[in-house]
């Protein structure tokens, strides 16, 4: 080879390089950097200092930015929906545009390709818009209802806060707690507190929760399923700001020529809302009997395999989306029978002491559906979730 | 005995030389053996130039008089025409069959159709979201890939190099000249469609996809950036194909390998597994120009598109500069 090759043909080689470290660039620059360093916090001072900063701002920071979701449950491979949904969140990886404004201002957009879904919460009135079906969905709320719960409870599995919450609920002597403090999420140093379940029984190999370093904002949650070095369920800002965004994304108009439909949401009164939730709980209780407490406890609901298609898609969703409460839906779903139809597709057939039933297992969860007409969930190993069937 | 020896080698040496000199003017009539290749022309010391030839002089417009013609000769050759008039009849397709679809019943439109249907402009988006996939890339792939194989192919890349213009220069002009191609192919579609849209459906505030409503002039101008956007899109593929017409002499060669990567990684796309893969393959990146229909404008995915662009071109311009500056061109 001569001389004059190996030169032209470092010019494209050097580009490769360049344009590799480029895409490398990122992690890259932040091990050169070295991991961002805050001041240390153990576990108990950062959830205070969490609390302090929320109750500081009353309610979400003004604040805008990409939320990435990431879901590799190892659920079966779910039918095309068409349209994208709130369900469609359940499998692959997803990209939603947060703006909280200040007060009960809210607005959360999912881009797809070509299209668009939008919910805009304003104080006491929310818009759902559709760009698929170009429809624009009003929703009231009874006056004297918390306008804030909508903010809570809509987008539950998107946004951090909302997971966050959840997580931190679920924390309990069941737990092991820590926190490291060197975590970098959306470019911004963060706390990371890391919940590992005791109990060898649980799916859960841990759950890291990342907090904005300076004003404690919750900025990614991913759950590790055992096994896996991958996080098995991941939402977190991939970009983030902490200005207010500006006012327009708050306000709606139905575009002319859209389809305007108005549902009206009936949420409990705010001295009702503990009366609801014991009688609900109460209700609940009589069918729905936990077996096991922590990390391992497995719900043990009556249901047959008729009823479930009947029923709806809620239950065959499994994961934690099966033991968090349902968030309203909006807009046409996939239909629930096909969903439920695939999934008990891949269901295996087992039998014990205790019977026999259908097995579904995901990363994250066991179902068990018993012939004798029990459906089983949990996030735990498919022994443990036999055991729980054994008890009567 | 060396002698003796010495003097038969060298003796049968004389005689095969003799032989191979009066075989010589027997070869195959009608080709010249190629006595020098880049080569051999590399590793010999250049020869001081004959006295009393002035060295050539460029005169400062020859580039450009260079890229004239070359426009001239893609603008005008009938195939890359009737691609144009293909992609230019799309949209009118497209708008005809949703008006007639459209026209009847109000209940079952779906949201494009109800879009298109409530406003002229959308008729561009809807047309470049189809035309993305393939039909353009195609027309691109087909002026790029028979940019350099096209001459090698035809025998006249040699006389293009016999001017004094030079293989870099010439190889910029040939990329130029993809990029004008690709941008007039974005181009005639935006026009058709928005002719077509303004003919059949009424004007007016255009709604975006986010459900907020902008003025006109707003709509015309995100069409505008959409234009640009997609044009550097396909800038970046016609240095693909640029480059891959650097490596054949057979132009049909070039121009299936960048439309088989085109169809490639559509696939690629389809396949949930490989969403990973996905930000770094370029066609994904065409269809991302509905971010200019988001309020706001999702400038975000529109840097990164322009960035993935950017790498495109500029690895493929430099692997086409390193293989066309060093080739033997033989034909």
């Amino acid at each position: 080879m001569r001389r004059g090759t190996f030169v032209r043909w470092g010019v494209p080689i050097a580009a490769a390089a360049v344009i590799g470290a480029a895409i490398g660039a990122g992690p890259v620059v932040a091990a050169v950097s070295g991991d961002p360093v805050l001041p240390e916090r153990s576990a108990q001072q950062l959830l205070a200092d969490a609390a302090a900063a929320v109750e500081k701002t009353e309610g979400p920071l003004p604040m805008s930015g990409t939320v990435q979701q990431t879901a590799s449950l190892g659920l079966p491979a779910l039918p095309q929906t068409g349209s994208a949904g709130p369900l469609s969140l359940l499998s692959g990886s997803h990209e939603i545009k947060v703006w909280y404004g200040e007060g009960d201002k809210l607005r959360v957009a999912m881009p797809t390709q070509m299209n668009e879904t939008n919910l805009i919460v304003d104080g006491d009135q929310a818009w759902y818009f559709d760009s698929a079906t170009n429809t624009a969905t009003k929703i009231l709320f009874d006056p004297g209802a918390r306008p804030d719960d909508m903010a809570e409870h809509a987008p539950q599995e998107m946004t951090p806060q909302a997971a966050a919450e959840k997580v931190l609920a679920q924390a309990d002597e069941h737990t092991a707690v820590s926190v490291t403090n060197t975590a970098e999420v959306a470019g911004r140093p963060a706390y990371q507190l890391v919940l590992k379940p005791k109990d060898a029984g649980s799916l859960v190999e841990e759950v890291r929760l990342a907090l904005d370093g300076e004003n404690f904002v919750p900025l990614q949650v991913q759950v590790f399923a055992k096994g896996s070095a991958e996080p098995a369920f991941q939402v977190g800002f991939t970009q983030v700001t902490f200005t207010p965004p500006a006012p327009e994304n708050f306000t709606f108009t139905p575009p002319p020529g859209a389809k305007v439909e108005e549902k009206k949401l009936t949420a409990p009164k705010k001295e009702e809302l503990s009366e609801a939730h014991a009688e609900e709980a109460r209700k609940a209780a009589e069918d729905v009997k936990i077996v096991g407490d922590g990390w391992t406890s497995v719900a043990v609901l009556p249901a047959t395999l008729s009823d479930l298609k009947a029923q709806g898609g809620e239950e065959a969703q499994g994961g934690e989306e099966a033991q968090g409460e349902d968030g309203p839906r909006f807009g046409d779903e996939a239909d629930p029978a096909a969903l439920i139809e695939t999934v008990l597709k891949s269901a295996t057939p087992v039998s014990g002491p205790w019977g026999s039933g259908k097995l579904i297992t995901t990363k994250l969860a066991t179902v068990l559906l018993t012939d004798d007409g029990r459906l089983l969930v949990g996030a735990v190993t498919p022994e443990e979730i036999t055991k729980a069937a054994g008890v009567r | 005995m060396s002698t003796a020896e010495t003097t038969t080698g060298s003796a049968a040496e004389t005689a095969q030389t003799a032989t191979r000199t009066a075989r010589q003017p027997r070869r195959t009539p009608g080709l010249v053996p190629v006595a020098e290749t880049l080569s051999t022309a590399e590793r010999r010391t250049p020869e001081p130039a004959p006295p009393g030839l002035p060295p050539p002089v460029r005169r400062p417009g020859a580039f450009w008089r260079l890229l004239g013609s070359e426009l001239g000769l893609t603008f005008r050759r009938p195939r890359n025409l009737a691609m144009l008039a293909v992609v230019g009849a799309v949209p009118i397709l497209v708008g005809v069959a949703l008006r007639m679809v459209g026209g009847g019943d109000d209940d079952g439109m779906g949201g494009m159709i109800a879009s298109v249907a409530g406003n002229s402009l959308m008729l561009t988006f809807v047309s470049f979201s189809f035309l993305t996939l393939l039909l353009m890339p195609v027309a691109v792939a087909v002026v790029g890939g028979d940019s350099i194989a096209g001459e090698a192919g035809a025998g006249t890349l040699r006389y293009l190099l016999a001017a004094p213009a030079g293989r870099t220069r010439l190889l910029a002009v040939k990329f130029l000249n993809v990029v004008v191609y690709g941008y007039a192919v974005t181009a005639v579609v935006a026009l058709s469609a928005l002719v077509t849209g303004l003919l059949l459906f009424p004007a007016g505030d255009v709604t975006l996809l986010s459900g907020t409503t902008v003025p006109l002039t707003d709509g015309l101008l995100r069409i505008a950036l959409s234009v640009g956007y997609i044009g550097a899109g396909m800038a970046a593929l016609g240095a693909v194909a640029v480059a891959l017409s650097t490596f054949t002499e057979v132009p049909v060669g070039a121009i299936a390998g960048t439309v088989v990567a085109v169809v490639v990684c559509q696939v690629l796309r389809a396949i949930p597994d490989l969403a990973p893969l996905e930000p770094y393959l370029l066609p994904a990146r065409f269809t991302s120009f509905d971010s200019v229909l988001r309020d706001p404008i999702d400038t975000g995915t529109l840097l990164d598109g322009l960035s993935v662009f950017g790498a495109y071109t500029v690895l493929s311009l430099s692997v086409a500069w390193a293989r066309f500056t060093g080739k033997d061109i033989t034909s």
